[in-house]
C-alpha cells in the first residue's frame, strides 16, 4: 500500500492508516518548526516592547492614553520617545504575530507542494487584510 | 506611600485578568469568557472597550499557547486554515456589528453564550475517537496524527463533515467578533462532537485558530478607537501570569471535579448579563 510516498506492509488496516496519517503529519515538520519560531519570537519581541513601554511610562511619569493611536501615528510616537507609542507598537506587534504565522503557513504549504492549502492560507490572509485595512484607514 | 489612582486601577485590572485566566485555563475556555463580564459588570467599563481589550488578550494568549500545541503536533494546520476562512469572515462581520451594536444586545448575546457554556460544561461528554477505518474518505487531506503521551501511542484521525465545520465556524466567528472571546467555547465541542476530531487535536487546532480569529476582531475594534491601553496592558500581563498559574493548577487539580462550581460561576455571570440587557444590575455590581 503506497500513499504519501511511504509504503507500509504487514500491519493491521487501522494501524496502517494511522501510520500513513503520521507520515503525512511528519511531512509538515518545516511548517510546524517555522510557526513555532514565529510565535516564540513574536511573543518575545512583543513582551520586550511592552516591558520597555511600561518602564518608560513609569520613569517619565507618563500616563497611558485611553485610546491607542492610529497606526499611521504610532511610529512617530515611538521616535519621539513617548511610552504610549512603544506600548501601541507592542499591542500591534502581538496582533500581527498570528498574521505572520498565516504567511508562514502559506509559504510552507507552497514549498511542500501543497498548493490547495497554500491558496487557503492566502485566502485567510486576504480576509485578515480587510480587517487590517479598516484599522489603517482610521 | 500612596499609589496613584491610575496605578491602583491597573493593578485591579491585572488581578482580575489573572483570575479570569486561571478560571479560563482550568476550563479550557480562554480568559475572554470571564474577562469581559467582570470588566463590564464589576468595573462598569463600556462593553466595547472590554471586548476590544479581550480580543487583544485572546491573541496574546493564543501566541503563547499555540507554541506548545504546535511542538507536540496537536495542531492540525490544514484543518485550521480551512475552518479559519469561515471563522475569520464571521469575526469581521461580528466585530463590524459589535462596534455599532446597542450594548444591551452585547450583554444579551454574551449572557446567552455563558449560560450555554455552563449547561454544556455540566453535560460535557467527550467522545472517544477511534483510529479511522481504512475506507474513510479524506478528499481534503485533513487527516493527521499526533503522539498522545497519556496513552503512549500514535493517534490518527480523519475529520468528517467539513461543511458542517465551516458552518459552525462562521457562527463561532460572529460570536467571537461581537464578544471578543476566542470562539474555542464553540469550536472545540464542534470539532470533537461533529467532526470527530480527538479533543486534544481539537484544543490544539482551536488554540491556533482563535489567535487568527481574534486578530480579525481586534483590528476592527482598533479601527473604531476601542483599544484602550490602560485596560489592554494590565490585562495582557494578568492573563499571561494567570494562564501560567492555571495550567499548573490544572495538572494538580482535576478541573472536571470543580465543573459544578465553575458552571455556577458561569451561570451567575450569564444571568447577570442577561439581566443587564434589560437594565437590571444585581447587588454589588457597577
Amino acid at each position: 500500500m503506497a500513499t504519501d510516498d511511504i509504503e507500509i506492509t504487514g500491519a493491521e488496516p487501522i494501524e496502517v492508516e494511522t501510520a500513513i496519517l503520521a507520515a503525512r503529519t511528519e511531512r509538515l515538520t518545516p511548517l510546524y518548526d517555522a510557526a513555532v519560531k514565529t510565535f516564540v519570537w513574536g511573543f518575545r519581541i512583543g513582551a520586550a516592547l511592552l516591558a520597555l513601554g511600561v518602564a518608560v511610562a513609569l520613569l517619565k511619569g507618563e500616563p497611558l492614553g485611553r485610546e491607542a493611536d492610529p497606526i499611521a501615528a504610532v511610529l512617530g510616537e515611538v521616535l519621539a520617545g513617548n511610552a504610549s507609542g512603544v506600548i501601541d507598537l507592542a499591542i500591534l506587534w502581538f496582533m500581527l504575530t498570528p498574521v505572520a504565522a498565516t504567511i508562514v503557513a502559506a509559504v510552507s504549504f507552497w514549498r511542500l507542494g501543497d498548493r490547495r492549502y497554500a491558496a487557503l492560507s492566502l485566502t485567510v490572509l486576504a480576509i485578515l487584510g480587510v480587517s487590517i485595512a479598516l484599522a489603517l484607514n482610521r | 506611600m500612596t499609589l496613584s489612582p491610575d496605578l491602583v486601577f491597573s493593578l485591579e485590572i491585572g488581578a482580575v485578568a489573572a483570575v479570569a485566566a486561571i478560571l479560563g485555563s482550568m476550563l479550557g475556555l480562554g480568559g475572554g469568557v470571564f474577562l469581559v463580564p467582570i470588566l463590564t459588570l464589576f468595573f462598569g467599563i463600556d462593553p466595547k472597550f472590554a471586548v476590544g481589550a479581550s480580543a487583544v488578550v485572546v491573541v496574546t494568549n493564543s501566541v503563547v499557547g499555540s507554541t506548545n500545541h504546535l511542538r507536540i503536533r496537536f495542531t492540525n494546520p490544514r484543518l485550521a486554515m480551512l475552518l479559519q476562512i469561515a471563522t475569520a469572515t464571521g469575526a469581521i462581520a461580528g466585530a463590524l456589528y459589535g462596534v455599532v451594536a446597542d450594548p444591551r444586545v452585547i450583554y444579551g448575546v454574551f449572557g446567552a453564550v455563558l449560560v450555554y457554556a455552563a449547561v454544556s460544561m455540566v453535560a460535557r461528554r467527550e467522545r472517544t475517537v477511534t483510529a479511522p477505518p481504512p475506507d474513510t474518505p479524506d478528499p481534503l487531506r485533513l487527516g493527521a496524527a499526533y503522539r498522545d503521551p497519556a496513552i503512549r501511542a500514535e493517534v490518527g484521525y480523519i475529520p468528517v463533515k467539513p461543511g458542517w465545520g465551516l458552518g459552525v465556524g462562521a457562527g463561532a466567528g460572529v460570536i467571537s467578533g461581537m464578544l471578543g472571546v476566542g470562539g474555542g467555547v464553540v469550536m472545540v465541542p464542534a470539532m470533537n462532537l461533529l467532526m470527530r476530531v480527538p479533543v486534544k487535536a481539537a484544543v490544539g487546532t482551536s488554540t491556533f485558530m482563535v489567535g487568527i480569529t481574534s486578530v480579525a476582531t481586534a483590528f476592527v475594534f482598533y479601527s473604531q478607537g476601542f483599544i484602550d491601553p490602560t485596560l489592554v496592558v494590565p490585562a495582557i500581563i494578568g492573563v499571561f501570569l494567570g494562564g501560567q498559574i492555571g495550567s499548573r493548577l490544572t495538572r494538580r487539580i482535576r478541573a472536571q471535579r470543580l465543573a459544578l462550581l465553575f458552571a455556577l460561576i458561569l451561570l451567575y455571570l450569564g444571568a447577570s448579563l442577561l439581566l443587564r440587557a434589560f437594565g437590571i444590575a444585581m447587588p454589588g455590581q457597577a
